[in-house]
């Protein structure tokens, strides 16, 4: 009877966590947001392998406590035993580490990498050939994004600001660095599987690079006021011709267009240096002799 | 040779009636209090729901008594204050009072066989001071610019003068102050007497793991809550004051206050906050999981250590709700690492659940429906916390209703879920009656299905990538297709609300008109239940001495000398001498 | 009416008088304020380490002699009290040292009140940046417990010298002293961290 129990426990369990293994990926629907990312399978893959070992262990435990309410019910005889003998916390204990050792492991190791190889490792985006940098100011309740120009530098004549307007190439990595000017906000890609908090008083930065093009949604994704629900942009992956092409119409335009004397229009700042992160790759030399100083050290 | 020796009742009415001493009354003020702020946080919920559900259009019932201003319509100005208020009445002023006030008060002194608590008039002045913070957080609401509105975290900028002006986002802070204070003599005293005032023969190692569970929450208050204190001292300060601690310039600018520093010192106090939380409701599921499986409590030190283990570890875990502030990547590192420590001793307390029922001979009675209800949603919620503990998949969920699902299912579906355990365990004691457990029942199974479908529901529109806080989620294109999935959740929650009456029926109706119970109904051997239903005002006309621990089930030595499947801590082992019925250490009928 | 509010004032539980038991209660109550004070030390620290600069451009320094010779005035007041409790406990007198105690936690407040005009005066206002933020803060909450204890002193020193407190019952003073030294203890932090270094 128990090995029949154990049995049927854990093909079913095994069932469930496969189909949750299984889910399909992409919308319409209540799954995941379309992915638009170069990287984003590291993040649906860790999820979905994750969900496999949480339906399992869920489904594990909810018949173990069916049976035990059923057959081991009124009608049965207790057993008396304390469960301190040292069999059985040797048992006890290696059933938590089995499960933190694949569990939990499986999700370390592969966040170490994530997080390593790509998605804080701004050097690594840096060094791409073609590579885009654009500066986010956000505001209570609108994004603006503001592009070097042909010249490479923030803050000058050439510069190109959009309202909830950001534009990237495709088969490049679109960086970004974040500030606010009054509360926090959050830059929030869902398409792309990442967001990072937008900190007046800093700057903070994210990377991704796009695998396709298309329209895709910028949200907001901490509370910052009435507004918050509203606080939505656009961001559009073009062809990388079409990009170049919007950009130095842009860039022409606004350099037309430029006002000395407006200087809250001026609120861009020179982009700070790459810093590089033990197990990166090392900062190619055109990236550090581009970089300006640092506005601000990074806080704790 | 009495710890503590009898003191006649007061008689007075205000002694008696409004500033009792007596831990038993007030752990009933608290109860009361806490269920009041219960309903009145779950009607914030209800309408937040609502609006989910049907935006825009005006809300039946609560829109003609609450929102006749704007035609029964929630506004965009009202949201914010909806949300924010929700999570502080249900964290601060409903969860807080029920699990830790009321039977913090009620089963420590009883359990370990003390006549009070060691510092009685500070337990007094614990509930009124949190009476006052209760009346300062429902201030808030009449004052001009609404009530609280940067959230339950407050996080400045918006919630400093800058971002969100007016009195009302001032009183509610000072209200949490204040509320925190009440919070630290509470713990105060839980502490000491713990300590100092257990009765002979009740060793640590004896001690029901209820009362550990209190223990150590009260030392995770006593540590913390000060933190949430400085927190908000130095906000109240930027907003009274004008200093400048957390109001920064604008962007690239050096100078001026940082507000990632109130996230480190929120957080601090945060993280630890979710196991108080949760850790009197882990106490009383290891105890009533026993006492209803008719078999001791498995590996007892086991779930000592992992509880212990838990408290310590609380405290350097915290950066994980911080994630994407831009903090040094080796410090998120670090954090991500310490998070997945935390969860071995969960795992371990969860296995000696499992294992105590295992092989046991359960009695589902209303109070174990309600414990395997929370360890149900517990191990559902506790899982989804891997998601957000790991960086690189907390960077897509951060800020998304999974995030709100998660800590819905471990913080409140399993704290609501084992207060009502508490609650349907402990009503005989407390009132000397019954309730009706057929209605109980029926509580449960709304209840935890319910709740259960609600909080899954948002775990579905976060991995869906719908973010929290949003007054109209369809503003998104990718969120479009959310509005079915969120109203067939509201609808869920809707029940859920409107189930929660059978208790309060059920709790009124049995105060007055239920059954009388006997001293022990459920046949448990802590010493609580050594003595009459309800108490006297002394606890004990004689202070028991312990024997052994409090999970002796199916003993088939007691079997065979007493004819039962228990043995109180208090009673004696007869050397083989015929069935005898429990001895009872206080007469029926002498209570104050 | 009147009978049921003096039995609140008066009705002593038994446990209360147990002393250990009282002292360790404040020992825990104390270990909970220093997590508060804890949680400013910690703003402070943190605001400070993200500006290149201390004080930051343009802002005056703090004096350091008044509040120097501050920290002498209440390290003499705890040392005053802890002699004071000693003798009382012995049975020799102790009244003189208990008031010397409360007169020197009122000069500590006198003179932090002749800092604070002074500082005012110099332009160094709280809302000019998180330099003056912290030592408003820090030095205000930490003389509203000086105050506090500072009327304890007096009620003690009263006390004292009426008999109230002998040897065999000196719980308050005891207790009050713990919170004294700690309020001490608390001040030579800031006095280390706000106004030398």
């Amino acid at each position: 009877m128990k090995r029949l129990h154990a049995v049927w426990t854990f093909a079913l369990a095994l069932g469930l966590s496969a189909t949750a293994f299984a889910t399909p990926l992409a919308n319409p629907g209540w799954g995941l947001p379309q992915d638009a990312s170069v990287d984003g399978y590291r993040v649906d893959w860790l999820i979905h392998s994750t969900m496999f070992f949480v339906v399992l262990l869920f489904v594990i435990m909810v018949i173990w406590m069916a049976i035990a309410c059923t057959a081991h019910g009124r009608k049965h005889e207790a057993k008396y035993e304390h469960g301190d003998g040292r069999k059985q916390i040797t048992m006890a204990l290696s059933i938590s580490a089995l499960i933190f050792f694949v569990v939990d492991g499986n999700l370390f190791y592969h966040a170490m990498t994530d997080i390593g190889e790509r998605f804080w490792n701004f050097s690594y985006a840096e060094a791409q050939p073609g590579a885009v940098r654009i500066e986010i100011n956000a505001h209570q309740w609108a994004w603006q994004a503001r592009y070097a120009g042909p010249d490479g530098k923030f803050n000058t004549q050439d510069d190109v600001v959009t309202l909830n307007d950001v534009r990237v190439p495709l088969g490049a990595p679109a960086i970004f660095e974040l500030a606010s000017t009054d509360v926090i906000h959050s830059f929030y890609l869902p398409n792309f599987r990442t967001k990072q908090d937008a900190m007046p008083g800093m700057i903070n930065k994210l990377w991704f690079e796009p695998k396709e093009t298309g329209e895709f949604d910028i949200g907001c994704a901490q509370h910052c006021g009435i507004n918050h629900y509203k606080m939505k942009a656009l961001l559009t992956v073009l062809p990388r011709a079409d990009y170049e092409r919007w950009l130095k119409e842009a860039s022409a335009n606004s350099a037309r267009a430029w006002d000395p004397a407006d200087t809250i229009a001026h609120w861009g700042w020179a982009w700070t240096n790459p810093k590089p992160i033990e197990g990166d790759e090392p900062l190619p030399a055109a990236a550090t002799a581009q970089a300006a100083t640092p506005s601000h050290q990074e806080g704790i | 040779m009495d710890i503590q020796p009898i003191h006649p009742a007061p008689t007075a009415f205000l002694p008696r009636y409004v500033f009792s001493k007596d831990h038993k009354y007030i752990a009933k003020q608290f109860l009361w209090a806490g269920l009041l702020f219960l309903a009145f946080g779950g009607s914030l919920a209800m309408m937040i729901r609502w609006q989910w559900a049907y935006p825009g259009e005006p809300m039946p019932i609560f829109g003609s008594l609450f929102l006749s201003k704007t035609g029964g319509v929630i506004t965009a100005g009202l949201y914010p204050s909806l949300f924010t208020m929700h999570g502080l009445i249900m964290i601060f002023f409903a969860i807080t009072p029920i699990l830790i006030g009321a039977f913090g008060n009620w089963t420590i002194p009883l359990m370990i066989g003390a006549r009070d608590m060691a510092f009685p008039t500070l337990n007094m002045l614990s509930f009124w001071t949190f009476l006052v913070s209760q009346m300062l957080m429902v201030a808030s609401f009449f004052m001009q610019m609404g009530a609280g509105a940067a959230g339950w975290t407050t996080y400045p900028p918006l919630s400093d003068s800058v971002g969100t002006p007016g009195w009302g986002q001032t009183l509610v802070v000072a209200a949490i102050f204040v509320t925190g204070v009440a919070t630290i003599m509470g713990g105060i005293n839980y502490i000491t007497t713990v300590i100092r005032c257990r009765a002979p023969g009740m060793t640590w190692g004896r001690l029901p793991l209820t009362v550990w569970a209190m223990w150590l929450t009260a030392i995770l208050n006593v540590l913390f809550v000060p933190v949430l204190g400085s927190a908000g001292l130095l906000l109240l300060l930027d907003r009274l004051f004008g200093t400048q601690f957390f109001i920064a310039g604008a962007s690239a600018v050096n100078g001026g206050g940082d507000p990632l520093v109130f996230q480190h010192l929120f957080w601090i106090f945060g993280h630890p906050e979710v196991y108080i939380l949760i850790l009197p409701a882990w106490g009383i599921i290891c105890d009533l999981v026993s006492f209803f499986s008719r078999k001791p409590a498995y590996w007892y030190k086991g779930s000592v250590y992992a509880m212990t283990a838990v408290t310590i570890l609380s405290a350097v875990v915290y950066g994980h709700h911080m994630f994407v502030t831009g903090m040094n990547p080796m410090l998120g590192r670090t954090f991500m690492t310490f998070t997945f420590f935390i969860s071995v001793p969960a795992e371990v307390l969860f296995l000696n659940w499992l294992h105590t029922m295992w092989h046991g001979s359960i009695r589902l009675t209303t109070p174990m429906l309600f414990v395997l209800g929370a360890i149900f949603v517990f191990g559902l919620g506790g899982l989804t916390g891997l998601f957000l503990g790991t960086i690189s998949t907390d960077l897509y969920l951060h800020d998304t209703m999974f995030v709100v699902g998660h800590f819905h299912l471990t913080m409140a579906a399993a704290s609501f879920l084992a207060s009502f355990a508490a609650i349907y365990f402990w009503f005989p004691k407390m009132f000397g009656r019954q309730m009706n457990q057929t209605l109980g029942k029926a509580h449960f199974w709304f209840s935890a299905v319910f709740i259960t479908l609600v909080f899954c529901g948002q775990l579905i529109a976060g991995y869906a990538g719908q973010q929290r806080r949003l007054f109209d989620p369809y503003q998104y294109t990718f969120l479009h297709q959310l509005l079915p999935l969120n109203r067939w959740t509201s609808i869920c929650a809707f029940v859920l609300g409107a189930s929660q009456f059978l208790f309060v029926y059920n709790f009124v109706v049995s105060i007055f008109a239920g059954a009388k119970a006997t001293d022990n109904p459920w046949e448990v051997g802590t010493l609580d239940w050594a003595t009459a239903s309800p108490p006297p005002y002394h606890n004990f006309d004689k202070v028991p001495h312990v024997q052994r621990g409090p999970h002796e089930y199916s003993d088939p030595e007691v079997k065979k000398a007493l004819g039962r499947d228990w043995i109180g801590q208090w009673e004696e082992m007869p050397g083989g001498t015929p069935a005898q019925a429990a001895p009872k250490l206080a007469a029926e009928g002498s209570h104050g | 009416m009147s009978a049921s509010v003096t039995d609140i004032l008066r009705y002593p539980s038994p446990r209360e008088r147990d002393e250990n038991t009282a002292w360790l209660g404040m020992l825990i109550f104390l270990g909970s304020w220093a997590m508060l004070f804890a949680g400013l030390f910690f703003a402070y620290g943190a605001v400070r380490s993200t500006l290149h600069r201390w004080p930051p451009a343009g802002l005056p320094k703090l004096p350091v002699a008044l509040p120097a010779w501050n920290t002498l005035v209440i390290a003499l007041s705890s040392a005053a009290l802890q002699t004071g409790y000693v003798r009382l406990r012995r049975g020799a007198m102790a009244a003189p040292f208990v008031l010397a105690s409360f007169l020197l936690g009122t000069l500590f407040l006198v003179l932090q009140a002749v800092l604070w005009i002074k500082v005012w005066r110099s332009g160094l206002l709280p809302s000019l940046g998180p330099y003056p933020s912290a030592f408003w803060a820090l030095t205000a909450f930490h003389a509203l417990h000086v105050a506090i204890g500072v009327g304890a002193l007096l009620a003690l020193a009263i006390g004292t010298a009426r008999g109230i407190y002998n040897p065999a019952r000196h719980l308050a003073v005891r207790l009050w002293a713990m919170y004294w030294h700690f309020v001490g203890a608390v001040w030579l932090l800031i006095f280390a961290t706000v106004f030398v270094l």
